[in-house]
């Protein structure tokens, strides 16, 4: 095969050329950056791993480390659950089934942001009231505590994302040959049977996909954090992603919070490519 | 392209077939990045073409670059009435701010080379980090006329590197409509004891009053707690000298005690749950809309309140916070600081040097920022009058009267210890912390930040 020829780097160029520019270059520098005493302006020495060995005894940063995965975990099972349901939902032979599909689609075209704000104002304002008239005291106060706090951030970005997993999970359900349910349905297969033995191998590459997406979103998660809690109380509630900017904006240590961020970076890159290996070993073939 | 596809023909055939893909590629590449660059050289010929029209006279051009959205049309309009009197200086104004990051948007102008002439610092541990980049301002009008003490924290040695932008100061700023209406004479109120009492006394009437608390403490928010309420209890451990906190390599909390009094205080008499309440909820919702009677804030939220309810907003007051053996005086403090680039032509420094001055003691200048900007002058030479809201007047006075405690946050450590002070504070709130415990940590962290 040819194709490989001159035509071939020709088209790649721009690609790789705003690759090169927007994330390779700056992933060298920063790496470098990492390793010496940066102050946003100018290097003065080298200090090799100074700022790693000080990120294992950063508590903060082990914190928010830990407040990440947990967090990740949760909202990665939600969602795909979410997401497959509401899609097996919406490919039924329903009426209102396109209207649905955008009803579930629609949080996403909100920005995290606001987003934030508009589920603080639901958490703190609707919830208080309705448990104040109904006197339930666990929805007042949310999050002004920890664990509300948590299931705050997690009921929000499943609120927003579940919609983008469900049209994934749409694409790979409206592909399964229809005689394969039929076949079974003759055969006397329940309707359990007929989920478990062909839709779920069917959409296993979906899971792929929409893991993949979900672990890293949920990983990188920023502008929902910061607009919710703001990490509070107390910082209980802080992301790695907030810790950097924190550690780099706030705090002024721009080289210490380029360290976290290739520590986060590797992190990353670790958890989403042992996924799609392990999940592509699983996918069935049509 | 036609003559890119040539070009890379020809060298195919130097090369023939023993050249690599690799190779192949790269020249490809680096031909598209000689392409980019040539285009690139086009724009920056052109932008020096236009700025060479100059008139006879030396042009001198001084851009300023500062973090104040809100002022940016009311500075061009002053800046205009100065250049028709000095035709020769030409002034760029650039405000980055109102939610980008004024500071790193800084660092990236100087690492690029683009340096501004004029630019605003933060304290000292900014004017640390530009200090090869800040003039020595000492031989200004303004450095002459400057409040005493508002230049503790950009001095360097007898070098003065920055000229205050405006004082700003906070404290309890109360409804004087419900104060009156609950029979509390604000101007008694001096010692702790006295705020207790008007406290209490005003929770007793709340549902007369129509308040659904008598104050509301942004304890969301660690600023409020960790450093404007610690900083009253906190500036006398240090003399009020912002240097002095800079330099120190730890914290004692003298004040311990009072400071936890004082928050425990807020908290009894506050809207519930604390932890819940940002800045624009103490000031818009609960504030604005009359449902407390007191908060502990400082002069810059008078244009949200005056957006609100105009009429409340002529109807406050402030009270100092009080700290034991200094009631009575208020916290001011400068938010910011002008900086001049040293590393311009002398005439170019000189010429952003009588700028500042002229916009700090001309008469233009002084009406711009008092009623314009809505700033509190940190000099000398303005009188009250010339300011329009009622607590910035009143903190005004206060300054000229020497009333006053320091403020020393922006010279805690790695500029955040505030905000750690604030979360442990907020887990003391949650009940997760021991007050002791609180101090010991912040002290820690403290200690850890100077090392």
């Amino acid at each position: 095969m040819k194709n490989k020829d001159l035509s071939f780097w020709l088209f790649l160029t721009p690609v790789l050329l705003a690759l090169a520019i927007v994330v390779f270059i700056p992933l060298i520098i920063g790496t470098y950056y990492s390793f010496t005493d940066w102050n946003g302006l100018t290097v003065t020495k080298f200090v090799g791993f100074e700022h790693y060995l000080n990120i294992l005894k950063d508590e903060t940063f082990i914190d928010a480390l830990k407040f990440t995965t947990l967090f990740s975990i949760v909202a990665v099972i939600l969602l795909n659950i979410i997401g497959l349901g509401l899609a097996i939902l919406v490919t039924q032979k329903l009426k209102s089934s396109n209207f649905l599909r955008t009803i579930f689609f629609m949080p996403n075209l909100i920005g995290g942001l606001i987003l934030g704000f508009i589920w603080q104002f639901v958490f703190i304002n609707v919830f208080g009231e309705i448990g104040q008239s109904l006197g339930i005291p666990s929805l007042q106060g949310w999050l002004s505590t920890t664990n509300t706090g948590f299931w705050g951030l997690v009921i929000l970005t499943i609120w927003q994302m579940s919609g983008y997993i469900m049209i994934i999970y749409i694409a790979y359900l409206q592909n399964i040959p229809n005689e394969l349910n039929e076949a079974a349905d003759i055969d006397g297969a329940s309707s359990l049977q007929r989920f478990r033995h062909i839709t779920f191998p069917l959409v296993a590459p979906a899971f792929t996909v929409s893991m993949f997406l979900t672990l890293s979103n949920a990983f990188k998660i920023y502008d929902q954090n910061l607009s919710l809690t703001e990490g509070g109380p107390f910082g209980s509630t802080q992301m790695v992603a907030m810790d950097i900017v924190r550690t780099a904006y706030t705090r002024n240590q721009l080289a210490y919070g380029q360290a976290k961020a290739v520590i986060f970076f590797i992190i990353i890159a670790v958890i989403a490519l042992s996924q799609v290996y392990y999940n592509k070993k699983r996918e069935v073939d049509l | 392209m036609y003559f890119f596809k040539l070009i890379c023909e020809r060298l195919q055939k130097i090369g023939g077939k023993k050249m690599s893909k690799h190779l192949k590629g790269l020249i490809v590449l680096l031909l598209a990045v000689l392409v980019l660059a040539a285009c690139g050289g086009d724009g920056s010929s052109e932008s020096n073409a236009n700025g060479d029209d100059t008139s006879g006279e030396e042009q001198i051009t001084i851009n300023v670059f500062q973090g104040k959205v809100e002022i940016k049309d009311q500075f061009e309009a002053m800046v205009e009435v100065y250049e028709e009197e000095n035709p020769n200086v030409n002034i760029e104004f650039v405000a980055v701010g109102g939610g980008s990051d004024y500071i790193g948007s800084l660092k990236t102008r100087f690492s690029s080379g683009d340096e501004p002439e004029i630019f605003s610092i933060a304290g000292p541990t900014e004017a640390e980090q530009f200090k090869d980049y800040l003039a020595d301002l000492s031989d200004t009008e303004s450095a002459q006329l400057a409040f005493e003490g508002t230049l503790d924290s950009v001095r360097d040695g007898d070098a003065v590197l920055g000229l205050p932008y405006n004082l700003e100061g906070y404290g309890y700023i109360y409804n004087k409509e419900i104060f009156e209406n609950a029979g509390v004479d604000a101007s008694s109120i001096m010692t702790y004891e006295d705020l207790e009492n008007a406290f209490s006394t005003i929770d007793s009437q709340k549902d007369d009053l129509g308040i659904v608390a008598v104050n509301a403490l942004g304890a969301k928010e660690r600023w409020i707690i960790g450093a404007h309420l610690a900083n009253a209890y906190l500036a006398p451990e240090f003399n009020n000298n912002i240097l002095e906190a800079y330099n120190a390599d730890t914290v004692t909390f003298e004040r311990g005690d009072e400071l936890k009094r004082m928050l425990d205080l807020q908290v009894e008499y506050s809207v519930q749950p604390t932890l819940n309440i940002d800045y624009s909820q103490q000031v818009e919702q609960y504030f604005s809309l009359g449902q407390v009677a007191v908060i502990q804030q400082g002069n810059w939220i008078y244009p949200s309140v005056e957006q609100m309810d105009p009429d409340l907003a002529q109807n406050l007051g402030i009270l100092p916070i009080p700290v034991e053996g200094l009631e009575g005086k208020l916290p001011v403090g400068v938010p910011n600081y002008w900086g001049v680039n040293k590393n311009k032509d002398e005439a170019t420094v000189q010429a952003a040097k009588d700028f500042l001055d002229w916009m700090n003691t001309s008469e233009v200048g002084k009406e711009t920022v008092t009623s314009e900007f809505n700033f509190i002058p940190a000099y000398e030479g303005y009188s009250a009058d010339m300011i329009n809201d009622p607590i910035s007047k009143e903190i005004f006075r206060y300054s000229e009267a020497g009333e006053t405690i320091g403020w020393v946050f922006n010279g805690f450590p790695s500029n955040s210890w505030g905000d750690l002070l604030g979360e442990f504070m907020q887990e003391y709130i949650a009940d997760g912390l021991e007050w002791e415990d609180v101090l010991t940590n912040a002290t820690e962290k403290w200690e850890e930040g100077r090392n």
